[in-house]
């Protein structure tokens, strides 16, 4: 439980007026922010405008969070989630129309193993990208920050990631390189 | 950094373990969160206000209305935040990649409001009535700090961050 321990302190000291505190708190969670605003598929606009927001509410509420200082990264999830889903119908009602999923796509001409694996995640089912692209933020969220950012019971987790997982591997096994797969 | 693995390697099998390793590289080349993001997130601090009254967002329409009106969008935007004792009325129109204002604070009273976005702080005044405007506010996070006219020395509400 040193991790809690670490972010309760760099929180204290944030809420204090501490810049290292907060600079700590971002280095922390700000792959976690960005990947549970990039599992809802805004666009890199409207992303940075929900992580904006997500950091800034973040800075005016810190005081009031006292009770929550050891458990930040769920309430930075759950808050990106709600900012995602904000942006997402106001682009619906500004556009009337539905918001694509913006491709990150592997830069033209990007060989190599990583390029094929990041296009077969973004060719899996709606719920299996989600799930992926926060359980592979760095460091690694626990069960309760995955379940903030997606809104799903602590407790299916570990078997959706193992059926996504499988899934996974279906489809690369369809590009042929299962062997390279296995062997590595 | 690798203290959480240990919850996220629960019932993972070494190849799972492998594979989620390849995976995160692969998103740390194609979707890293920018440079900007991460830069903007640490400005984030210096816009905290000490000791203020935080007054929550209770409506927006462009959520709490989206699913059934569906083509009357073309109205301004409208929010509702409050705050024990106080409520803030705001609608927003777009001019092309600025955000007009007009607001009403509940119960109506004077009050001086700093308008806070990404162009700096529009500082307006709401009239005896609690009618206030502001032009030209740069379009994403916008939070309103109202100083409450009739109580000076009370500290100030600033409403919820939102991108408008």
């Amino acid at each position: 439980m040193g991790a809690s321990i670490d972010v309760r302190d760099l929180a204290r000291a944030a809420a204090g007026g501490d810049q290292h505190g907060w600079d700590g708190l971002v280095e922390r969670f700000g792959e976690l922010v960005w990947s549970t605003i990039r599992a809802y598929g805004l666009s890199p606009g409207d992303g940075a405008d929900a992580a904006q927001t997500t950091w800034l509410l973040l800075a005016e509420q810190l005081g009031h969070l006292e009770a929550q200082h050891e458990r930040l990264g769920v309430w930075l999830a759950a808050t990106a989630r709600r900012e995602s889903l904000r942006l997402l119908g106001a682009a619906r009602v500004a556009t009337a129309a539905p918001n694509s999923p913006p491709a990150t796509e592997p830069a033209a001409g990007a060989q190599g193993r990583e390029a094929l694996l990041w296009r077969v995640v973004r060719e899996l089912p709606e719920h299996c990208r989600r799930l992926l692209r926060v359980l592979l933020t760095v460091p690694p969220p626990s069960h309760e920050e995955v379940s903030a950012a997606l809104d799903l019971p602590v407790a299916g987790i570990a078997a959706a990631r193992a059926a996504c997982l499988q899934d996974f591997r279906h489809r690369m096994s369809n590009f042929s390189i299962r062997a390279e797969l296995e062997d590595s | 950094m690798s203290r959480d693995t240990n919850e996220t390697a629960e019932f993972l099998g070494p190849e799972d373990e492998g594979l989620l390793q390849e995976l995160r590289a692969a998103v740390r080349r194609f979707d890293p969160p920018p440079d900007s993001v991460l830069e903007v997130a640490r400005a984030s601090l210096t816009w905290r206000t000490i000791d203020a009254e935080l007054a929550a967002l209770e409506f927006d329409s462009a959520v709490d209305v989206a699913a059934t009106a569906v083509r009357s969008s073309e109205g301004p935007r409208l929010l509702t935040f409050a705050a024990p004792g106080l409520s803030i009325e705001v609608e927003v129109s777009p001019i092309g990649p600025r955000r007009q204002l007009v607001g009403q604070l509940v119960p109506a009273q004077a009050a001086r409001i700093d308008v806070r976005h990404a162009g700096g702080v529009t500082t307006v005044r709401a009239d005896q009535l609690g009618r206030f405007g502001a032009d030209a506010i740069s379009a994403g996070p916008v939070s309103l700090r109202c100083h409450l006219g009739d109580a000076p020395s009370s500290p100030p509400v600033v409403t919820e961050w939102i991108p408008l």
